[in-house]
């Protein structure tokens, strides 16, 4: 008796093969995976025909070609670059222009930004880590603005010229006659500071430059601080001059400053 | 239809298409490049007869699966979009090779959409191309087919297809 051969019917077929897809599908993918390995294990040889052909093609051949997932990571580290560069240019200008007016090169300058500003006080993003501690001068737009008066290890606090807990020794310079006149100043607590303690028979006018006096350890030359805005005979002692000081900047504008740290002799 | 030869065939397609070689035909820096088993398909949809057609479009979807990352989504969308290729040709004639170029195309794009669908399902991760290519692939291989019919219609002819090619046996009227 001849054999009987199986042959489904289409819809059969196509049902089965079917079923058989969904079958592969949901396998899992370590089990059906190794089919890929095996062909690529078997056909490896055949699978690398023309792969000379393609790294000699014409692009390849070019010094300057790179690959197009190389290309776009090498994009994105130049366009931190970029931005890291443009960060630092904008430090440079500031520091050049500081360096104009302070020729001492042993004169170390910390660059912080303003990252919070209080009644008469500034909180800069520099601390400890960076060198800076109490006392030291403040530059804002090369005027001294302040000292700094808290230090933690990452901010510390500036307290600006026209805060009354802010003392600092002083030189009111008088061109006229030469000469410079020692004296303190203090903050008002509104938008300018005092000298004080200033005898009447120095001859100080407005206009006149005042400068931070130099002080060991903190600073090496004189630092203007501002100008004379007003200067009458005191009121509770008349042998002294009442004097008003207008700092150099709006301290209000002030968004960078640079701290002076002095380098210790080693 | 001769099995053997069918086999040694598209596994010779299957290399084909996934070897380096094809890298030397590819356009753009998104590397489109032809499907040799989507023409594979398309001609064999319409040249052999409806049973024969069904066997070969998941044939040729199995070995487009080898060629990937995943079994089993090619093997289904190249079954039904084949199968579906085999009925269609009963009701519309597709003879001259524009015709064949379009159906090329149109079969590409309903095979590639499926295929990310269900690869997706089984949990591919792997990046399926953008809308661009999935619709590059089948204009290029459309386009190529106008230059690699004739080789491959006298390859159907060695494996002992193409006999009844655009007609109707007498067995399916």
């Amino acid at each position: 008796m001849a054999r009987r051969q199986f042959k489904p019917s289409k819809l059969t077929l196509f049902i089965g093969l079917v079923l058989l897809g969904c079958i592969f599908l949901l396998l899992p993918q370590n089990v059906t995976s190794r089919l890929n390995f095996a062909f690529i294990d078997i056909f490896g040889f055949f699978l690398k025909m023309g792969s000379s052909v393609t790294q000699n093609r014409p692009a390849a051949l070019s010094p300057d070609y790179v690959p197009r997932e190389e290309y776009n990571r090498l994009q994105t580290a130049y366009a931190n670059l970029e931005a890291e560069l443009a960060e630092q240019k904008k430090q440079v200008d500031v520091l050049s222009k500081v360096r104009l007016t302070e020729p001492d090169p042993s004169t170390g300058l910390v660059l912080a930004k303003v990252v919070n500003k209080k009644e008469n006080e500034f909180i800069i993003n520099r601390g400890a880590g960076d060198g800076l501690k109490t006392g030291q001068y403040v530059l804002g737009d090369n005027a001294v603005i302040g000292l700094v008066e808290q230090v933690s290890n990452d901010i510390s606090s500036v307290r600006l010229v026209t805060s009354s807990a802010c003392k600092i020794p002083i030189k009111i310079s008088a061109p006229e006659i030469n000469k410079y006149f020692n004296g303190t100043i203090q903050g008002n607590d509104k938008k300018g500071a005092r000298v004080l303690n200033i005898p009447q028979k120095y001859e100080i006018k407005t206009g006149f430059n005042v400068y931070a006096a130099e002080k060991a350890g903190f600073l090496r030359s004189m630092r203007i601080i501002g100008r004379i805005a007003k200067c009458t005979a005191g009121e509770k002692n008349p042998t002294v001059w009442d004097i008003t000081v207008e700092p150099a900047y709006n301290l209000n504008n002030i968004t960078d400053v640079a701290v002076i740290v002095l380098k210790q002799p080693e | 239809m001769k099995w053997f030869r069918f086999t040694v065939l598209i596994l010779a397609g299957a290399i084909i298409q996934s070897s380096a070689l094809m890298e030397t035909v590819s356009l753009t820096v998104q590397h489109i490049k032809p499907n040799i088993l989507l023409i594979l398909l398309v001609y064999f949809a319409i040249s052999c007869d409806s049973y024969d057609a069904i066997i070969i479009s998941f044939a040729i979807g199995f070995a487009a699966d080898l060629t990937g990352a995943l079994i089993g989504p090619y093997f289904i969308s190249f079954g039904i979009i084949g199968t579906a290729i085999a009925h269609i040709r009963k009701l519309i004639l597709v003879k001259k090779t524009g015709q064949q170029a379009i159906v090329i195309f149109a079969a590409g794009i309903l095979i590639q959409i499926p295929a990310i669908i269900l690869a997706k399902i089984k949990g591919s991760t792997a990046e399926t191309g953008g809308f661009l290519e999935i619709f590059a692939v089948p204009i290029y291989s459309a386009i190529l087919w106008f230059l690699v019919k004739w080789p491959v219609t006298a390859i159907g002819k060695w494996l002992g297809v193409g006999i009844h090619r655009f007609k109707l046996r007498i067995d399916e009227r």
